[in-house]
């Protein structure tokens, strides 16, 4: 039991089953793909959701936001940000999103909570 | 034709009908309005009933020009539907046909003697407060120098 | 058995043995030849020769009903609802008043005796208004728990109803006396326990009423007691009255800091607010008792309250500010001035928490003057060894002596739960007590030695007629009450008591563990400071005035601002707007007992922990945490940010602290009386008066009950009597 175990762990270093991609070059296809959706919906975004930025911004934050992940090279990874770009997309185009969803992209609302002695104490009653 | 010479006499008449031209742009630019009308009674703080039935649909048939000053307050640009005291009210807002001028209301002792703005808004406001007992009296300090 | 009163007296006839339950605690279990072998629903059972019919039933894990049996008062066996069939027994019994014979066989759910119980409940019923939707009692009501389990399903009751003229019997206890039902718990409980004769029956049959005879009030300091006693809403109380239902309410299980003998407290609360404290059993401490002041005063936390940070603006005047502004200030003050201008002191409820934090702080800033309110004498042995200012014998301990002899103290407004403790073995273990000092009603009699403190040296050096008495002792015990160890000449009492209780412990040969030297204490927070280092009394501030005073709740008013320098600076921290706040320049405003997890140590040197049940008001915070807010913005930040934290520092500096619920055991008498003996000082002639000497002296004695409305309506109706305070009842 143990040695099927470690044979298998074994075997999972070596060979991954993909998601999609076989190989870094169709993953990163697949991310030019949903590059090249995501600048088409911007100017639909803006004016569904009666956005008060102009689509260059718009076009910007996709870029930025892409950018950020330029860095990942493993494929599987790749196609998992991918499944998540589109899941996000449909829920753009959907209106399955309101406007402070789409906006949460420029600019995060929540405040992180204060983990030092004295924010706590200022701040009220919490440990 | 006789269509178009009336407009041109109520034109003319609603010029004449606020004191010439500079009157009449007075009256535009503090009431958005010119109409003229048969002036039915003057309240005794100076705001100015008119009725006009004729020209006008029911609803706007009977309008006030608020007076400039009331009860010691500039009025001339801030003007307030709580200037028209409740005598009027009844008459300006339709509720009967016959002015106070010629029903004088009968007096009664919730009727205020000099008519108040309503404060809404302002600092006099009335601000609904809590009635529930207080969960914790606090302590107050005691007045410096009261020892 | 002489000493019960009357009404016991007669109440027990029916079962010699009526004490049994509180004397098992402490008697040696018999050979087991002696065992009785008894079969309840024929389960076969071995107990003790004596033991009632409902005392094997519980041993044999079943509960008889009842309503007149309490297992720490006699049994008066008038209830009747105990009723069970005895096998081959004409008759039931009264479970409660019956010793069990050899072979019974109890049978506690047979027809038989579910019938007898039901025309019991009939019958109680029958003079018993249906009003349980206002009643307070309503969902802790034994009759109305009792009824739904035993009672019949449909009534035949077509008569009129028996009612009853309500009493005023005081501000605490509200009477509605039509829901009585004659149980006389209340009477057995102010008699046997409390002490006082006040309560009593009139009449006979449908006509018996419980009562105070003539119009007057409920004159006891555990009065409050007899409303967890009364198994229906007759006795209720009058503070709580129509406020909440126990269903309604959250329980959270506390400990008491209006005096130093930490009672086991139940907080009852709801939305955020104190609606009762109710008693919780604990054995060693308050059995099932709490007082009066511990009951009612939770209505001064509600009062007078500090929920701003304070400070004093240029014209003098304190003004609300924000806590950013306090804190900055206090750090200020405590930077610009050197280590020893800072001194601190430290009242009587505050918490080893915040007294270790506090501590931590001033020994940071090289400051070493941080006092209790309290004064303990330091010559001699002093507050070095822990000996030397416990009560040794602990509170269950008196129990075990045979002669207690009480030095300068009032335990019955100091302790009333010790003092409850002491009455309960004057009347069952015949102890004997003797006391010096003012001659006070303790509500039993003792020997009255005298007042003077020549009646001490007499007794230390055994010249007293009473010495042979003590020597004679098998186990002595010698209390001696914080306030006479305040007066000048506190140190040669201290000196005189222990070579006193020196004395006896050597005559009587008693086992190395058994303590007799005992200090009762008044205040809570007083053993955890001596423990933590704390100098006790104010005497050094007085002696070099500080720049900077930080008063930790101290509102005994022992240092006013005429004591200081022009210019210094007083910050106040606690919870109350007392005696502290108004001469302060900064006030901090903290948690009072019921709003904060902090630690205290009784008198016994019992360390235990309180637990939030509301949170502080307003912008009040936990003391401790005011502290280290305050160390880390003077720069000395305190090595911890969590009240674990806190407490590995407790057990850094004194272990005891953190051991809940445990004794640390004090040793070193003989020590502590050697250096007794190197001080020099004479005893003063003035005659040993403690403070509190009647009731009206015992409600208010701190800032929560001092701001309490409750506590202030006793003493109006003790000066005044019970009609003073008189309101018109809602029902």
């Amino acid at each position: 039991m143990a040695s099927a175990a470690t044979r298998v762990a074994a075997g999972a270093a070596k060979v991954v089953k993909p998601i999609f991609s076989r190989d870094v070059d169709e993953a990163k296809r697949r991310a030019r793909e949903l590059y090249r959706a995501w600048y088409r919906e911007v100017p639909n975004t803006v004016a569904t959701f009666q956005l008060d930025i102009t689509a260059r911004q718009g076009r910007d934050k996709v870029r930025e936001m892409f950018n950020k992940n330029k860095h990942i090279s493993d494929p599987r990874v790749i196609d998992m940000l991918v499944i998540k770009g589109k899941m996000e997309l449909e829920e753009t185009i959907h209106v399955w999103k309101q406007k402070t969803h789409v906006m949460r992209y420029f600019q995060e609302t929540e405040e992180p909570r204060a983990n030092d002695f004295l924010s706590k104490f200022y701040g009220g009653h919490d440990p | 034709m006789a269509e178009y010479a009336n407009l041109v006499r109520r034109a003319l008449g609603q010029i004449g009908g606020h004191g010439g031209v500079r009157g009449f742009l007075t009256q535009f630019f503090r009431v958005n309005d010119v109409k003229t009308g048969a002036l039915v009674g003057v309240d005794k703080y100076g705001n100015k009933y008119y009725e006009d039935s004729k020209h006008y649909f029911f609803g706007r048939h009977r309008w006030v020009i608020y007076t400039t000053e009331m009860n010691g307050k500039n009025t001339m640009w801030e003007v307030d539907g709580s200037m028209v005291p409740a005598e009027w009210h009844r008459w300006l807002h339709c509720m009967t046909d016959d002015p106070p001028t010629t029903h004088p209301p009968e007096p009664k002792k919730f009727l205020a003697e000099v008519h108040q703005f309503n404060v809404s808004g302002s600092s006099q406001q009335y601000v609904p407060y809590s009635t529930t007992h207080k969960k914790i009296h606090e302590w107050v300090p005691p007045k410096a120098g009261a020892q | 058995m002489l000493r019960l009163p009357t009404v016991g007296r007669a109440l027990a006839g029916a079962a010699k043995s009526s004490l049994a339950p509180s004397n098992t605690v402490r008697t040696s279990v018999r050979a087991a030849s002696n065992m009785v072998e008894v079969f309840v629903d024929g389960k076969p059972l071995e107990v003790e020769p004596g033991t009632t019919v409902l005392q094997a039933c519980e041993k044999a894990g079943i509960q008889i009903p009842r309503f007149c049996y309490h297992e720490r008062l006699s049994v008066a066996g008038n209830c009747r609802m105990c009723l069970v069939e005895i096998e081959r027994a004409p008759k039931p019994v009264a479970a409660c008043a019956m010793p069990v014979m050899k072979g019974w066989n109890i049978l506690t759910n047979s027809e038989k005796t579910r019938k007898a119980r039901e025309g019991v409940m009939e019958f109680l019923l029958a003079n018993h208004p249906l009003d349980c939707p206002i009643c307070d009692q309503g969902g802790e009501c034994d009759l109305q728990d009792q009824s739904m389990q035993f009672g019949s399903d449909r009534s035949r009751f077509t008569e009129g109803k028996r009612a009853v003229e309500d009493k005023n019997i005081g501000p605490l206890i509200k009477t509605i006396m039509t829901r009585c039902i004659q149980c006389t718990r209340c009477v057995r409980f102010a008699s046997e326990i409390a002490g006082v004769e006040d309560l009593g029956t009139t009449g006979r049959g449908n006509n018996l009423q419980i009562g105070t005879y003539v119009e007057k009030m409920f004159m006891s300091e555990l009065s409050g007691n007899v409303i967890d006693v009364c198994p229906v809403g007759a006795l209720t109380s009058k503070p709580y009255a129509f406020t909440a239902r126990p269903w309604e309410t959250r329980k959270t299980e506390s400990i008491d800091v209006l005096d130093a003998v930490g009672s086991n407290i139940m907080v009852s609360t709801r939305g955020g607010e104190v609606m009762r404290v109710m008693p919780r059993l604990n054995e060693d401490i308050n059995e099932e008792w709490i007082s009066d002041k511990t009951r009612f005063a939770y209505d001064g936390l509600k009062r007078q309250r500090l929920a701003q940070p304070m400070v004093k603006d240029d014209s003098g005047q304190l003004t609300p500010t924000t806590w950013e502004d306090a804190l900055t200030r206090v750090a200020g003050a405590l930077q610009s001035v050197q280590g020893s201008e800072v001194a601190a002191i430290a009242g009587g409820m505050a918490d080893a928490e915040t007294l270790v934090s506090l501590k931590d702080l001033l020994n940071r800033l090289n400051s070493e003057n941080l006092c209790t309110e309290e004064l303990f004498p330091m010559a001699g042995a002093g507050t070095d060894l822990r000996s030397n200012y416990l009560l040794n014998s602990r509170i269950a301990g008196i129990e075990d002596c045979d002669l207690l002899l009480l030095v300068g103290t009032n335990p019955r407004y100091e302790a009333p739960l010790f003092n409850a403790r002491i009455r309960k073995s004057w009347l069952h273990n015949e102890l004997r007590v003797a006391m010096v000092g003012h001659s006070v009603d303790l509500s039993f009699s003792y020997d009255h030695l005298g007042e003077e403190t020549s009646v001490l040296k007499e007794l230390a050096n055994g010249t007293h007629p009473f010495c042979q008495v003590l020597s004679a002792a098998k186990r002595p015990v010698v209390v001696v009450g914080s306030s006479a160890l305040q007066r000048e000449d506190g140190a040669a009492i201290m000196r005189a008591v222990s070579t006193i209780a020196q004395n006896a412990r050597t005559s009587s040969g008693v086992e190395e563990r058994w303590k007799v030297l005992n200090v009762l204490h008044r205040v809570a927070s007083q053993v955890a400071a001596l423990d933590l280092g704390y100098k006790a009394g104010v005497d050094a501030i007085r002696a070099a005035p500080p720049k900077v005073l930080f008063l930790l709740g101290a509102d005994a008013g022992c240092i006013t601002r005429a004591d200081l320098p022009e210019d210094s600076l007083i910050i106040y921290q606690g919870h109350h707007g007392d005696v502290g706040a108004p001469m302060a320049d900064i006030i901090l405003p903290g948690a009072a007992y019921t709003e904060k997890n902090a630690t205290y140590v009784n008198t016994e040197g019992r360390s235990q922990q309180t637990r939030t049940a509301v949170t502080a008001p307003g912008m009040a915070r936990e003391d401790w945490k005011i502290i280290r807010a305050v160390s880390e913005l003077a720069g000395v930040t305190l090595p911890y940010d969590s009240v674990e934290g806190v407490r590995c520092r407790l057990a850094e500096v004194s272990p005891n602290l953190v051991r809940y619920d445990d004794v640390e055991e004090a040793n070193y008498f003989k020590q502590a009386n050697e250096l007794a003996q190197a001080v020099n000082q004479d005893l003063l002639a003035a005659p040993l008066v403690p403070p509190q000497l009647t009731a009206k002296d015992f409600y208010m004695t701190d800032s929560i009950s001092r701001a309490s409305q409750t506590m202030a309506k006793c003493v109006k109706a003790v000066t005044e009597g019970a009609a003073a305070v008189d309101e018109p009842s809602v029902c």
